[in-house]
């Protein structure tokens, strides 16, 4: 099999891919009830952006 | 009387149970999403084996750092231990990158850290398919 993909996310791409698989993967383990699972997911996905932006920002006076 | 009488059975049927769970967590390891099929959990099987591919695919599209036995230090193993936690998963992520890895760029950096959470991830999916088999959760 040859290498036919390659991708180059930028910073925030990564991270949305991320957080958005980890999100629907932790709402599908922990929560039985489709709509509950919704709910897990787009919380745990807010919650990730938010924090991830957040370190983000508070690295930012360092960075140079 | 009688709850003696039954008494020798509990210790088989929970050996056979924790056996069953056993087989589950090896299948949920070696096939991410595996376990919860044999557990008749369609969603969660869908959702690991689509995440845990997906983590995979991107991570090696990106030119992440997929660990080899040959470790020279303790992070190198470390690596290698949580990308195996993808199963076949991590030869397809071999087989995926041909040209190796590259992390002098961000891209593969990430790339590296979506192969272990692809095989963190795996595991503890696994681990829930066990738990589920004992009957403790689901």
């Amino acid at each position: 099999m040859s290498a036919a993909i390659g991708f180059s996310l930028s910073h925030l791409q990564a991270m949305l891919l991320f957080a958005l698989v980890i999100s629907i993967a932790f709402g599908f383990l922990s929560r039985r009830q489709p709509v509950e699972r919704v709910k897990y997911i787009v919380w745990s996905l807010f919650l990730f952006l938010l924090i991830g932006v957040g370190i983000g920002w508070a690295m930012y006076p360092f960075s140079r | 009387m009688t709850d003696e009488a039954a008494a020798p059975e509990a210790p088989q049927a929970d050996s056979k149970r924790e056996a069953f769970a056993l087989l589950i967590v090896v299948a949920g390891w070696i096939v991410p999403g595996l376990g919860h099929a044999l557990l008749k959990m369609w969603g969660r099987a869908l959702a690991c084996f689509l995440t845990v591919g997906l983590l995979v695919f991107f991570g090696a599209g990106m030119r992440g750092n997929v660990f080899t036995s040959n470790a020279n230090d303790a992070f190198e193993t470390l690596g290698y231990l949580a990308d195996l936690g993808a199963g076949t998963f991590y030869f397809v992520a071999r087989a995926l990158e041909t040209n190796g890895p590259d992390v002098s760029r961000a891209d593969g950096d990430y790339g590296t850290r979506f192969l272990a959470a692809a095989g963190v991830l795996n595991l503890l999916a696994a681990l829930h398919a066990y738990e589920a088999a004992r009957g403790r959760k689901a």
